[in-house]
Formats: C-alpha cells, sequence, structure tokens
C-alpha cells in the first residue's frame, strides 16, 4: 500500500515536470497553428538541449548561463535546419500529414543517433542552478530547482503571450493559424513563419530540457518520451491552443505523479500514454477544445 | 484526402516480365542463400521474417491508406504468447502460435474499435501510443516477460515430431510463408475487399456514398495487418530462439517503415522486395554497427522525399506521380 503522507511532496514535483510537458507542449501547437505539421523530431530538441548544455559546461568549462544560452541558440538553428532540409521539401510536394510524421520521426531517429555517436551512451546531468538547501512548507520540501522551472517556465508563457498579441512578428503567425491564404494575401510571408516556428518551438523545446535535466539526467534517448509527454499535453489541453497545452502539461506531471505513488515508477510511462488514448478516445478536442 | 497510392486500378497492371522482375530478385536471393547458408541464409531469413510484416502493414497503409505505428505491438503480443506458452508452459509451437496470434487479433480489435474513429495525426500518435505501452508491459511485467533479461530457450518452429533446426529448413518454411502471405495479398488486392480498400484509400465519403461500411472494412484491414505482425514476431521467436523487448521496439517501426517505403507501398511485391533490400544492405557494410538506425532514418527521408512510392519509381516513368 502507498505512502499517502508524500502526496503533496509528490504533487510539488509532478508540477514541476508538469511545466517541463507544458513547454514541450507549447512547441507542438507552435509548429502546428503555423503549418497544419505535427513535429514528432520535438524531443530531439528537448535532448539536444540539456546534451549540449552539458557537454558545454563540464567537457570545455563554459559557465553554465553561457553555454544554456548557447545550447537554446543551436537547437533553435537545428530547428530552422530541420525545416529546410526536412519539412520544406516535403510541404513543396504536398506531402500527405503522415508522410510529415512519418520524416520528422526519421529526423528525430536520426540526431538521437548522432548523439549517440557523439557523447556515447551514459546518461549525463547538469549541477542544480542554485545550491542551496530546499525550502520547508510545512512538510514539504521545494528545491531551488523546482523555483527555476516553474518560475522559468511561467516567464516563458508570459513572454510567449506577449509575443503572440504584441509584436507584428507574433500576429503575423497568428494569421498564418487561422488561414495561412488570407495571410499570404495580406502580404505575410507564409514560409518565413513556417521557419520561424520551428525555430521558436526549437528553443522552447532546448529550454524544457535545460531546466530538467538538473532534476533528473540526460541521454541521447530521452528525447521521445519527453515528446510523447509534451504531445499528450497539447492533446489533454486542447490541440493547437498553446496555453491550454501549458495547462495540460500540469494536469499531466500531477497525474503521473500520482500514478507513480499508486502503481510505482516503472508505469509512469504507460500511465501517461493510458491519458492519451483516453483522451483520444473519449474526447479528442481536449479540456479546452481544439483550436478551429 | 490526397491521393493515395492504393488508388491506382489494380487492374491496370504493368507489362508482364517487368511485372516478374521484383519475384526474380526475391527468388535469387532467396536461392541465393539457401546454396550458400549459414550468415547468409540467417540474414534472409530475418528478412523473410519483416517481409510477413511489412506485408500487413502494406495491407492496412498501402491498401486502405490508413496509418498505424503501433502494429509492432501485435507482433509482441504474438511473439511473447509464443515465447511464453513454449518456454514456459512447455506447449508445442503450432498451438502456442495460434493463441498469441488470436490474443493480438484480439487486442486489435479492442483498440482497432474506439482507435479508428480518429483520423490524422490524432490516429498517428494513437497508434503509436499502442505500440510504446506494449514495449513498457513487456519490460515491466517481469513474471512473465522476464523484463529486459528476455526469454531464452524457445524451440525452434515444428509440427508434432517434425521440428524445423536447420538453417536451410528455417529458410524453407519462412520462403513458403513469405509465399503464402504475398498470394494472399495479391487476392486480397484484387477482391471486393480489396477493392472496398482502395475506395476507402481514395475518398471515405465517396466510399460511403458507394455504400461501403467503411469503419467496418477499415477494422478488418487493421485486424489482418495485426494477424501478419503477430505471425510474423511469432516466426520470430522461433527461428531466433530468444525475445527481448528490443526486439519489438520503436526500431522496429522505423525499419519496418523504411521497407515498405523502399520496396514500394501499395504493391504487391513492394513488402518483399523492400524486406530483402533493408536487410541486405547493412549487411554489405557490417563494421559500422551503430551507424545502422541513423543510416535507416536518413535513407528514409530521402526517399519520402524523392521517390515516394518506392525505389521501383525511379526507374519507371510511369510510377510517378
Amino acid at each position: 500500500m502507498a505512502d499517502w503522507s508524500y502526496i503533496p511532496q509528490v504533487l510539488v514535483s509532478g508540477l514541476g515536470i508538469g511545466c517541463v510537458y507544458g513547454l514541450i507542449g507549447i512547441g507542438f501547437c507552435v509548429i502546428y497553428n503555423a503549418s497544419g505539421i505535427v513535429n514528432f523530431a520535438q524531443g530531439a530538441f528537448v535532448m539536444l538541449g540539456g546534451m549540449i548544455t552539458q557537454v558545454l559546461f563540464s567537457r570545455s568549462g563554459v559557465p553554465l548561463p553561457v553555454a544554456a544560452l548557447i545550447a537554446i541558440a543551436a537547437v533553435a538553428v537545428l530547428g530552422v535546419a530541420i525545416e529546410r532540409v526536412v519539412v520544406r521539401p516535403l510541404w513543396n510536394r504536398k506531402a500527405t500529414m503522415f508522410v510529415m510524421i512519418l520524416a520528422t520521426l526519421a529526423a528525430q531517429i536520426v540526431i538521437e543517433r548522432l548523439t549517440l555517436i557523439a557523447v556515447g551512451d551514459q546518461p549525463k546531468t547538469l549541477p542544480v542552478f542554485t545550491d542551496r538547501p530546499p525550502l520547508m512548507i510545512g512538510s514539504v520540501a521545494i528545491g531551488y530547482q523546482l523555483i527555476w522551472i516553474v518560475g522559468g517556465s511561467l516567464a516563458i508563457v508570459g513572454l510567449l503571450a506577449a509575443f503572440f498579441s504584441l509584436t507584428k512578428t507574433g500576429k503575423a503567425m497568428r494569421a498564418c493559424s487561422i488561414n495561412r491564404e488570407a495571410a499570404a494575401l495580406q502580404g505575410i510571408p507564409v514560409s518565413r513563419m513556417l521557419a520561424l516556428a520551428f525555430a521558436l518551438s526549437a528553443a522552447l523545446g532546448a529550454i524544457a530540457g535545460i531546466l530538467i535535466t538538473p532534476t533528473q539526467y540526460t541521454a541521447f534517448n530521452v528525447g521521445v518520451p519527453f515528446a510523447i509527454s509534451g504531445f499528450i499535453a497539447a492533446i489533454v489541453g486542447g490541440f493547437g491552443r498553446p496555453f491550454g497545452a501549458f495547462l495540460g502539461g500540469l494536469l499531466l506531471g500531477l497525474l503521473q505523479a500520482l500514478a507513480i505513488v499508486g502503481f510505482g515508477a516503472g508505469l509512469k510511462n504507460v500511465a501517461a500514454l493510458s491519458v492519451l488514448l483516453l483522451f483520444l478516445f473519449i474526447r479528442p478536442s481536449g479540456i479546452l477544445g481544439a483550436a478551429k | 484526402m490526397t491521393i493515395s497510392p492504393a488508388i491506382t486500378s489494380p487492374e491496370r497492371r504493368p507489362p508482364r516480365l517487368v511485372g516478374l522482375l521484383p519475384w526474380l530478385f526475391a527468388v535469387a536471393v532467396v536461392g541465393y542463400a539457401m546454396v550458400v547458408g549459414g550468415y547468409a541464409a540467417t540474414v534472409v531469413s530475418f528478412a523473410l521474417i519483416y517481409a510477413v510484416f511489412v506485408t500487413g502493414l502494406n495491407l492496412f497503409m498501402g491498401f486502405a491508406a490508413q496509418v498505424s505505428f503501433g502494429q509492432n505491438a501485435f507482433a509482441a503480443i504474438g511473439g511473447y504468447g509464443s515465447a511464453v506458452l513454449t518456454a514456459t508452459y512447455g506447449w508445442s509451437p503450432l498451438p502456442a502460435m495460434v493463441l498469441g496470434i488470436a490474443a493480438a487479433l484480439l487486442a486489435a480489435a479492442i483498440v482497432g474499435f474506439p482507435a479508428l474513429r480518429l483520423k490524422g495525426h490524432y490516429l498517428a500518435m494513437g497508434t503509436l501510443a499502442i505500440g510504446l505501452i506494449t514495449y513498457e508491459i513487456t519490460v515491466e511485467w517481469q513474471s512473465v516477460t522476464q523484463g529486459y533479461l528476455g526469454i531464452s530457450g524457445i524451440p525452434p518452429f515444428g509440427i508434432g515430431p517434425y521440428e524445423v533446426t536447420s538453417d536451410r529448413g528455417q529458410l524453407i518454411m519462412l520462403a513458403l510463408v513469405v509465399a503464402a502471405c504475398a498470394f494472399a495479398a495479391a487476392r486480397i488486392r484484387r477482391s471486393r475487399f480489396g477493392r472496398a480498400l482502395s475506395a476507402v484509400a481514395g475518398s471515405e465519403e465517396a466510399a460511403t456514398a458507394l455504400g461501403i461500411d467503411v469503419s467496418r472494412y477499415k477494422l478488418m484491414a487493421f485486424l489482418l495487418s495485426a494477424g501478419f505482425a503477430a505471425l510474423a514476431g511469432s516466426l520470430f521467436v522461433h527461428v531466433v530462439g530468444y525475445v527481448s523487448p528490443e526486439v519489438f521496439g520503436l526500431h522496429m517501426v522505423i525499419v519496418t517503415f523504411t521497407m515498405l517505403y523502399v520496396g514500394g507501398i501499395g504493391t504487391v511485391a513492394g513488402p518483399l522486395v523492400g524486406a530483402l533490400i533493408v536487410s541486405l544492405l547493412p549487411e554489405t557494410f557490417r563494421a559500422f554497427k551503430d551507424y545502422q538506425d541513423l543510416a535507416y532514418g536518413a535513407a528514409l527521408i530521402l526517399l519520402l522525399i524523392y521517390a515516394p512510392r518506392g525505389l521501383a519509381s525511379l526507374f519507371s516513368p510511369r510510377g510517378r506521380s
């Protein structure tokens, strides 16, 4: 029988991982809204964010904040590269949705394997950003990394909201998601918006990867589980709604944390995938209703 | 809905001789392996097992133009069914295989019923989730599957006192199974059922208007496909004598899709040709073991972009779209 006195502590850590799922889910939505493409290489961005930071930090001795910024920029460039090399040629040929999914999944595998060859298969981790004993609230310990994760995620969600509603580029991206043809007729460079969406989405994934790595570990093959959790978050929140995806991520994180207490850590992925199937079968439009 | 490869009428076939080429290639490869035996026979045996799986995948994806990233789940159920019943409970292979396939069909019916109502990326993700859940279960359900350790000591396939133990014997058995599967696929394609599937592939709305019960036909294609997958899984464990979760993991999904696209999706000979080519190529530069999945992934991307109808379409102007 599980020990229920741990519940508040478990929920707090679930909230942390939920924020990360939410960021990844937003990444899915940003690309989907700009293009109608579901990018299954999203997990590679998460993995590379943590991995590049780790390699720069521990092997080359670059200070952590600088390493993180370089990693985010590098992954954003990689996002654009994937858009140019894999997605754009298929897009121009009007490939079916399924071909696009398969191609991005193959891109994920290629990146994963290249990483394996470059850094080996040993799990790696980063130090926590602020090395101090956790805050105690009652019997619940709140680590500083958790504060970083939640604070960082909320800050990014706020920045994104501002970007989409205040800047011209953000408004143009929203116009693309409403109707691409109409947006093109208004003089919005739709194809450049697609590249931008990939860059933005890749950077979001990288940030998620960097934030979570100190509490877990990173290895060449952590990408797919993160991508799937992010996708589930996006589905639960209503696909195509970035802020719904964040909410979905939080819910998923909490549910998964409870599942770990109830059934053991081994089944946490099964629990998450079951949530996905449940939503797909019963309410595929998510709790908020899918966009469009 | 874009036009799928299966919509081209099955009646309009290429000239006889060209149509025979893929089969001649397959016979040549299997014949060569039969003569040489040993390692070549093992490699070609694996290719033939994959061919059974991909033939099933092609029924669902090529003929009916549906999407499933989770057929490896049914291969796992068939494979583990055979492995557990024979190695742990001492059943003989044939009833174990039949029960394994029946279990896979039951699972396919249970998940297929709600899953096939989904469309687009929802269907893709739903089926991917089914494959991943099955993988996690094979890892975690250690009392039955022994987790990552896997199950060893699975007897070779046989009926009654006759066991297929030699390399060449296995090769002959697998070649017969593949021939039967390809024959079945060819018959299905030209049958009323197959024509209904191409109608569904072309446009579900139009198919409905023609009086085709779309959801029933999709479910039937899904079940057939799952049956082929389970058969392949069961054959695999008997040929290798060992099974672990990795066998039926995401690697299998990528490899089998590469095979399907190399050979040509929606064709009858495509799965077999694709399985042979994709299995043989890595053997020619086997030194780079780490690079295998990398090569599969990169090859798949290039194929999807430059030859979406398979390698064969590169050589025949007619296949281009």
